[in-house]
């Protein structure tokens, strides 16, 4: 085996020499024409790439997570060359982290899908893209005229362009009329919106990352901010660096980098979430520490059912029902969840749950709540959405500079494009299909009869799966997602994609485990290599251009819709031309959000600035919500306006704690938690082609506990198999590496394809937003 | 990189003396007119003088000078291995941490050798003599043939704009900013940004005497 | 696999022809230069034998005046050992 990379080695050395040599050669006699010839110069250096010749740089967002970075992208013959910060962006003033610094190589990774491929007798074969996107036409209309127009579907992503989404929105909603459209954002924020829609009755954060330069403390729940929002969390440092009194508190289940740089690490018990959220209210309340005025005037008390299951069986539905209820019925409500009681089942000690408590309600210190998939991936996730925001509602902390309940986002443009367009069964770029307004507004706007919209949502994601397994879904095609990865319960969402009579479309940059169980793939333009736009965590949407060609054929997501669904016969809906058609749906789909609860700059602006926040009314960002000194749709004449619901009001809602879906018991006595690593983005299939980031972290593992894995009889690097009712996986074990997981714990990042860990997670989900809970599964473990 | 930290150090010593010389020019000069907006915190300059007088010229320019790559790496036998102690130290193996610590934990300047002190990556580990060789005698007992692998490069960064990955292994040394900031640092690895404190953010490592793995998708 | 690069200079007026000539010649990488008449030459030839064809192919140039070595890299080992 020595020998073997030995060989890897030399010949890898031989052929940089070779171009380290002709570099050279070149350089010489350059070099001796400049002694010859003083004043000669060389611009024309058109094979040799290692010139220092002319670089434009041109603005854009990360391509990665939902911080939403700014960079400037160094682009030099056609290729990118290098990445800056963008000094003029807000978010990060210049900064990145790994992969936003080395995001372009991962444009040029070898095996780079250039060629449309269709499955001929079981085979790839490759062909021109006209006759994949004929196919793709045909075989929509094919399925949809024989088995119905609910038996094609889109399951697009957080990672598609707002164009992107809006075309696939207007062509399936608008045009097919069928509700089949979904995206993976469903998996990684939908409890966010439910938690919003329930607490607020809007979508998206009230606050900005503005806050985070005036709070004084941070509280990070279940999330890992210095690994997965790290240019956030070194903003935080900064600030505890920079000003006194400024804390950072680390509420998680497992320790990481963000506990190490923490004040203050507090351990809980998984899905324990639920009742130390209520203990703090608790807390709060018995000390007196609620802000009476602020809920006198603003908030509405609520409760809505229980015992609401899991949604693990197939055509699983729930219908939530909110009851009004007064302050005394809360408060006999939180009885059950007194510090001490709660200490009980969820291991914090009930001391640190009153410090938690004081700290929310010391009127004199700010607090900002971040949070990301440890709240959001859970069978309850709306509910905690909802505990977090009790928490910042009775004490009056919302809405004002450093008091934020902040939801980050997972995603680049989770918000831009599936909350914002609302690419999810139930929604349209304004409101919901349900709405009778809503959907004339969409109809008007799209230019198709009323009829066309389905007033009934269909399935979301897991449920949409289901029903391709079923055979309920013939037609399915999945753009910019690599679902075949990150289904939890992998094993039947991959046999049921490649059941017979299944027929596939993949749009994606590099070979997936999800373009391998595709009939038809088509090589998609990756980030910049298309204009378009994102929309990060603090509502800011960042527009990019065409910055590099895409290699081949490859082709943008939009235009490759924009193709479909003219061979379907919607030239009229999609009659744009390629020079200018993203302004042009940039400016149809902003019709949809006017008014000063959501406008959106036009395209001339987005185009100059590195960024604009919505609400963008007359010219100005809204950069806090609900408070009429920065927004300008409060109408109310009071101090706030939560004009979001009817009532004006912020909902309390009193949600109970409920075991997870599967926890651990006598035979599968270990938890599953999975997650990322800051090196790899999602499945990999980017960022494993960027070299320096493979380097870093080349294959996945399992972390234990050092305890648990003396128990099992393996040291760092040893084979452990990791069994659950659904499947198994065998991996390396990491023992006290970045992340340490509590006893009786395993966690795994996701980003290898060579260990699928979701085929052992399971596909439990919040009934209300129907989002899966990856963090919590029962597995057993053996020594491999 | 060395270069241009000595030069802005030889620039700021002669803008700081050029300064002090047009200080003192001013008061002498101009005495009656500005002591009335002075007032009356005029008349403490002399601790200005007597300080300039007893501070050694070294701390002033606050940069060891000396403490470069070239001596980083005399000190060890190979990239990666504990340095010899380079200066005298008591030769018993009294274990007393405190000593060693008193200066290393923290750093600063000691008087004694005239030098900025290095600080330790690990001070949790206090059984200095453990790894740490002292010096007694600088003449060999048989003529070796010990060859080591050159030390990491500086600055490979992976794209012209990014910054440099960490070329060496972490372990012991998990803190930057010990190394790396400072007058005690190495001067050509000395940054003046750790303030933006979660330097892994950036920097990847990227072991340089590990080879480098390429990605390949397994059928 | 001979690496070698020259300075070419083209007959009067013969820039642009000779830009195109060794365009067109195989295992030739043309630098022009912006502002004077003259072309930086780098060939990478596999072996012996095709060097030798492009020596001959070059000295038959006719819109070349003259070729000036400037660098020389030859690779001796045998392919795959």
């Amino acid at each position: 085996m020595t020998t073997k990379r030995k060989g890897v080695n030399e010949v890898t050395m031989k052929l940089n020499r070779r171009r380290f040599m002709k570099y050279a050669a070149a350089s010489s006699a350059v070099a001796s024409a400049g002694s010859l010839f003083p004043g000669i110069s060389f611009g024309d250096w058109k094979n040799i790439s290692n010139n220092s010749g002319v670089v434009s740089w041109q603005k854009a967002p990360c391509r990665f997570c939902g911080t939403g970075c700014g960079v400037l992208i160094g682009v030099s013959n056609n290729r990118a060359i290098a990445v800056k910060g963008d000094p003029n962006c807000s978010v990060n003033k210049g900064l990145c982290c790994m992969k936003g610094y080395h995001s372009v190589q991962a444009l040029y990774g070898k095996d780079r899908l250039t060629k449309a491929q269709v499955r001929k007798n079981g085979a790839m074969v490759e062909v021109p893209i006209q006759e994949a996107l004929d196919l793709v036409a045909s075989k929509l209309k094919e399925t949809r005229d024989k088995h119905g127009k609910d038996s094609v579907a889109m399951y697009g992503s957080g990672q598609w362009t707002i164009p992107d989404g809006y075309v696939a929105s207007k062509l399936f909603k608008g045009c097919l009329g069928t509700n089949n459209v979904e995206a993976n954002a469903r998996l990684c924020m939908a409890s966010a919106v439910t938690g919003f829609m329930t607490s607020f009755g809007l979508d998206e954060p009230m606050g900005c990352y503005e806050d985070m330069d005036h709070a004084n403390v941070f509280v990070t729940w279940g999330n890992n901010m210095a690994e997965m929002h790290p240019v956030l969390f070194s903003r935080m440092l900064a600030n505890r660096k920079r000003r006194t009194n400024v804390k950072i508190i680390d509420f998680a289940t497992r320790l990481t980098r963000t506990s190490q740089a923490a004040d203050k690490s507090i351990i809980f018990k998984p899905q324990t979430d639920l009742a130390v959220a209520n203990a703090i209210c608790y807390e709060i309340i018995k000390n007196g520490w609620v802000n009476w005025d602020f809920v006198n005037q603003h908030v509405s008390f609520h409760k809505g059912k229980t015992n609401i299951g899991y949604g693990t069986e197939d055509h699983f539905a729930f219908t939530d029902k909110a009851e009004s209820i007064n302050l005394e019925e809360f408060k006999l409500f939180l009885e059950d969840y007194t510090p001490e009681k709660v200490e009980k089942i969820s291991g914090v000690p009930a001391k640190d749950i009153k410090y938690l408590a004081y700290i929310y309600g010391d009127p004199t210190l700010k607090v900002t709540s971040f949070w990301c998939m440890g709240m959001n991936q859970h069978t309850r996730g709306t509910w905690i959405n909802n505990l977090v925001y009790n928490i910042h509602l009775l004490v009056g902390k919302i809405s004002t500079p450093g008091n934020s309940p902040f939801s980050l986002t997972g995603q680049p443009s989770a918000c831009g494009t599936v909350r914002e367009v609302g690419t999810l069964t139930h929604k349209l770029p304004h409101g919901v299909v349900m709405n009778e307004k809503h959907r004339q507004m969409a109809a008007e706007i799209w230019d198709v009869p009323v009829s066309n919209i389905d007033p009934k949502p269909t399935y979301h994601t897991v449920e949409m799966f289901r029903a391709l397994d079923r055979g309920d879904i013939k037609f399915m095609w999945i753009q910019v997602t690599n679902p075949m990865v990150t289904m939890p319960n992998l094993n039947r969402y991959r046999d049921g994609a490649l059941k017979d009579d299944r027929f596939v479309v993949v749009s994606d940059v590099y070979p997936t485990p999800t373009t391998d169980v595709a009939d038809v793939i088509l090589p998609a333009a990756m980030w910049v290599e298309q204009e378009g736009m994102f929309g990060n965590s603090e509502r800011r949407t960042q527009h990019f251009g065409q910055i590099v060609d895409p290699p081949g054929e490859a082709m943008s997501d939009t235009w490759q819709i924009i193709e479909v669904a003219r061979r379907l016969g919607f030239e009229k809906q999609f009659s744009w031309s390629q020079e200018d058609y993203i302004e042009k749906i940039w400016e149809e789909y902003r019709r949809f959000h006017a008014g000063p609860k959501h406008e959106m700059a036009s395209y001339e602006i987005l185009n100059e600035r590195s960024g604009v926040q919505w609400p963008f009314v007359d010219g100005k960002e809204t950069r806090w919500r609900f408070n009429p000194k920065y927004d300008p749709a409060c109408t109310n004449g009071k101090d706030f306006d939560f004009y979001g619901k009817k009532d004006n009001r912020a909902w309390i809602w009193a949600r109970p704690y409920e075991p997870a879906a599967e926890s651990p018991d006598s035979e599968y006595n270990f938890w599953l938690n999975t997650g990322r690593v800051i090196e790899h983005w999602h499945t990999g299939s980017m960022t494993r082609r960027v070299p320096v980031l493979h380097n870093a972290v080349p294959s996945a593992y399992v972390e234990l506990h050092p305890e648990d894995a003396a128990e099992l009889g393996v040291v760092n690097g040893e084979k452990v198999k990791i069994i659950s009712r659904r499947g198994e996986v065998v991996m390396p074990a990491q023992i006290n590496g970045r992340g340490v997981p509590s006893r009786g714990m395993v966690f795994v990042p996701f980003f290898d394809e060579s260990y699928l860990i979701n085929e052992v997670t399971l596909d439990a989900f919040c009934p209300i937003s129907k989002q899966p809970d990856y963090k919590k599964c029962a597995v057993r473990l053996e020594k491999a | 990189m060395m270069e241009h930290t000595e030069r802005a150090i030889r620039r700021t010593v002669t803008i700081a003396t050029c300064c002090f010389f047009g200080f003192l020019w001013l008061i002498g000069a101009a005495a009656s007119s500005v002591s009335a907006e002075l007032g009356d915190f005029d008349y403490q300059g002399d601790t200005l003088y007597r300080s300039y007088e007893t501070t050694p010229e070294m701390y002033m320019a606050a940069d060891s000078g000396d403490r470069n790559l070239a001596n980083f790496y005399s000190l060890r036998q190979y990239p990666g291995s504990p340095p010899r102690i380079p200066h005298a130290v008591d030769l018993t193996f009294s274990g007393n941490e405190t000593d060693c610590l008193s200066c290393h934990a923290k750093g600063g300047y000691a008087q004694e050798f005239g030098k900025f002190i290095p600080v330790t990556p690990h001070p949790e580990k206090t059984l200095c003599y453990q790894c740490h060789v002292q010096v007694q005698t600088d003449e060999l007992f048989v003529e070796t043939d010990w060859k080591s692998i050159p030390p990491p490069r500086l600055g490979r960064s992976f794209l012209a704009s990014s910054p440099p990955p960490i070329p060496h292994p972490l372990q012991m040394r998990e803190n930057c900013i010990s190394c790396h900031t400072g007058p005690g640092a190495v001067v050509e690895i000395r940054v003046e940004h750790s303030a933006r404190g979660n330097c892994r953010q950036c920097h990847v490592p990227t072991v340089q005497t590990e080879p480098l793995l390429e990605f390949v998708r397994k059928q | 696999m001979p690496i070698f690069s020259y300075l070419a200079i083209p007959r009067n007026d013969a820039k642009e022809t000779l830009c195109a000539d060794l365009a067109t010649t195989p295992h030739c990488e043309v630098i022009p230069a912006d502002n004077q008449d003259v072309i930086v030459l780098v060939t990478d030839t596999p072996d012996e034998a095709t060097e030798e064809v492009l020596q001959q192919t070059l000295k038959n140039l006719q819109s070349l005046q003259s070729l000036s070595l400037a660098f020389g890299y030859d690779d001796n080992e045998k392919k795959g050992s």
